[in-house]
């Protein structure tokens, strides 16, 4: 009974955020007999894909003390780089290569902008975000363009049956856990988040860093493009517009501090799965579309407050109870 | 790491350009002569997409023929970037007339009461405002009447076979989305043959209404019809079908019930390919003829009447889409 409260309460501390998307999932399960179906569960793991790949990279820029702003627009260009008239034809791993390299070389601009000068992050991702933006609506003409066939795989196609997006999310998730956690990289991305000026005084080499945290980002959030574009199946305007709300939501829902730091992938991976269950739910519950803004904004001022008091402190809390 | 002075400052000035570009940008269009002074209109929209890319080009076509000159500029969906642009427009760049297509209709308030003040005529397309007395003229269509015409493809189509709708929502904070919303539910409202089981929002956003549809199909597998109350959501909505198994043409028993608003490329094109049933388009030309006529009568001196014009969606189906199409501003495009 103690070893297994005990156990309890140590997943408490590492992930509190598991207990709240179970009882989610439960509840609704309870509900709705349609929720609690392996066919609804592939369903919400499909959409929250995009949003963990995007979230993860903006987790290594959040662990920095940073923020980026243009995750969303970085989306669109990248989708619009993907539909224009040069990928129309070319094999389908020459253009997700090519979207790569843009995502890193948007990823750069910011970091490079943010690491070389004293401009806050937010300023300059602001004003990325709508190069970006300008810059997409430029290539597409702010048309709808419909996405070739064979370039829709990477958000239909599925492998031994798990689908594409999925498999992607999975490896993005496995990828930020192993970086963040067992490699020089990631510790120097929390020495700098926790005391910038200490990492600089102990030699850290703070920009690179920093650097290679925005272009990570950079990267990420053009696979969560080509997993986006392929599963809407054509590049629109206002596709990514205002998704950094969500992507950051997600961030600091999972627990990692605004002011850097602290935080965790599988913890932004656990936001998105949240925040992409509680958006079914509220499908299967037939709530007023108002309801729908309510839930969002009301997760995202929960996000921010618990940023505010941090949530590893109060978890921390458990600990005597779980000692005694 | 001691970073060189001069790279510094290269970023410094590469961050200053991303700024500075990021602030808008406005585009003189069609050039002057450069005898005497043309007249100027200042066009300035909420955003640009694609049935906004075909409102300006109906402006500009009749600003041409009028023979007046084009000054455009995108607010990016921010009503105080709206508010300075179109300060920018009347006070240092002196345009003659405005037209504007509000983000908000009631926060334009404040550059109206500008236009009045300096005697600025003030038009009003798309989007209605709230100050209706100080605006030159308005024409907008009228998103209410295009939800009715939407559920009256519906009405018809249930009286053979009862339709379980799912019915997508646009923006809540957009009054075309509200009036397309009410004026489909309350003309479906008290049909036997109409069942709307799920109301979704989409904030205008593709993949909401994505993720929106698949999660309505998941709950309700027996929807057999969906109203889209924008083309632009189409292609979602036909991948959501796609994944659930269940896109299907007209005629088949699987072929789940489509009327979209607009009347765009992706309307068209699926109107063609027979997956779509009926397409409520907007009258875009109207917009642009009727701006510029009411701008040359209130630079004439005279009063524009009627001060505001609404004008019904026209609705595209199968029956009449070989004749009516060639009508439809995105059939045309295509």
């Amino acid at each position: 009974m103690s070893s297994t409260y005990q156990w309890c309460a140590r997943a408490l501390r590492r992930q509190p955020l598991f207990p709240v998307w179970l009882v989610l999932v439960l509840a609704l399960s309870g509900l709705y007999d349609e929720f609690g179906t392996g066919a609804n569960f592939r369903n919400i793991a499909i959409q929250a894909s995009p949003l963990i790949i995007a979230a993860v990279g903006a987790t290594f820029v959040i662990m920095t003390g940073g923020i980026d702003l243009s995750v969303g627009a970085m989306l669109f260009l990248a989708a619009a780089i993907e539909s224009s008239r040069a990928f129309v034809s070319a094999p389908a791993g020459v253009v997700f290569a090519a979207i790569a390299v843009t995502g890193l070389l948007m990823g750069l601009v910011n970091g490079v902008a943010i690491a070389l000068t004293r401009v806050p992050a937010l300023i300059v991702t602001l004003a990325s975000m709508q190069v970006f933006r300008g810059a997409g609506g430029h290539i597409t003409g702010q048309q709808n363009i419909d996405l070739p066939a064979h370039l829709r795989g990477i958000g239909t196609g599925s492998l031994l049956g798990v689908p594409a997006p999925v498999l992607l999310a999975a490896v993005t998730t496995l990828g930020g856990v192993l970086v963040f956690g067992r490699t020089v990289f990631g510790r120097y991305l929390q020495a700098i988040g926790s005391n910038r000026a200490a990492a600089l005084n102990a030699g850290l080499p703070v920009r690179a860093v920093t650097i290679g945290a925005y272009a990570l980002a950079g990267v990420l959030a053009a696979l969560a493009s080509l997993t986006q574009t392929a599963r809407l199946g054509a590049v629109q305007p206002s596709i990514g517009d205002g998704y950094e709300l969500t992507v950051i939501t997600a961030v600091v829902l999972g627990g990692t501090s605004l002011f850097g730091g602290r935080g965790s992938i599988t913890g932004t991976v656990l936001g998105a799965l949240v925040l992409t269950t509680a958006q079914t739910g509220l499908v299967f519950s037939g709530a007023s579309p108002y309801v729908f803004d309510i839930v969002r904004g009301g997760v995202l001022l929960v996000a921010v407050i618990a940023a505010g008091i941090r949530w590893r402190t109060l978890a921390q809390a458990l600990r005597p109870a779980a000692a005694s | 790491m001691q970073v060189p002075t001069l790279v510094r400052y290269t970023a410094a000035l590469a961050a200053s350009a991303l700024v500075l570009a990021g602030c808008g940008s406005s585009q003189q269009e069609s050039g002057s002569d450069g005898s005497g002074k043309k007249v100027t209109i200042g066009v300035n929209f909420d955003l640009l997409n694609g049935i906004r890319q075909a409102e300006k080009s109906a402006i500009e076509k009749a600003a041409t023929e009028a023979g007046y000159e084009v000054v455009f500029n995108v607010a990016d969906k921010d009503p105080q970037k709206q508010s300075s642009q179109i300060q920018d427009l009347v006070q240092t760049r002196k345009v003659d007339a405005l037209i504007v297509i509000a983000q908000d209709g009631q926060q334009i308030a404040s550059s109206v009461s500008l236009a009045k003040a300096r005697k600025v005529p003030f038009i009003a397309i798309d989007r209605a405002v709230a100050d209706q007395q100080n605006i030159t003229f308005q024409i907008t269509g009228d998103p209410v009447a295009d939800g009715k015409l939407a559920a009256s493809e519906f009405i018809d189509a249930g009286k053979t076979k009862p339709l379980k709708v799912l019915e997508l929502v646009g923006a809540l904070t957009d009054q075309n989305a509200i009036g397309r919303r009410d004026g489909f539910n309350e003309a479906v409202k008290g049909d036997p043959n109409i069942t709307v089981v799920s109301q979704v929002p989409t904030n205008w956003d593709p993949a909401q209404a994505l993720d929106g549809t698949s999660n309505a199909l998941q709950k309700n597998p027996d929807i057999n019809a969906i109203f889209v109350p924008s083309d632009f959501l189409l292609p979602s909505v036909q991948s959501a079908l796609k994944a659930a198994g269940r896109l299907a043409p007209i005629g088949d028993p699987e072929h789940v019930f489509l009327v979209t608003i607009d009347g765009d490329q992706n309307g068209c094109k699926a109107m063609k390919d027979k997956t779509l049933d009926a397409d409520i388009a907007t009258p875009v030309d109207d917009f642009g003829k009727q701006a510029i006529s009411a701008i040359t009568t209130a630079l004439g001196g005279q009063g524009v009447s009627p001060q505001s014009v609404r004008t019904e969606g026209l609705s595209l189906d199968q029956a009449n889409f070989a004749t009516t199409s060639a009508q439809v501003w995105g059939c045309v495009v295509a």
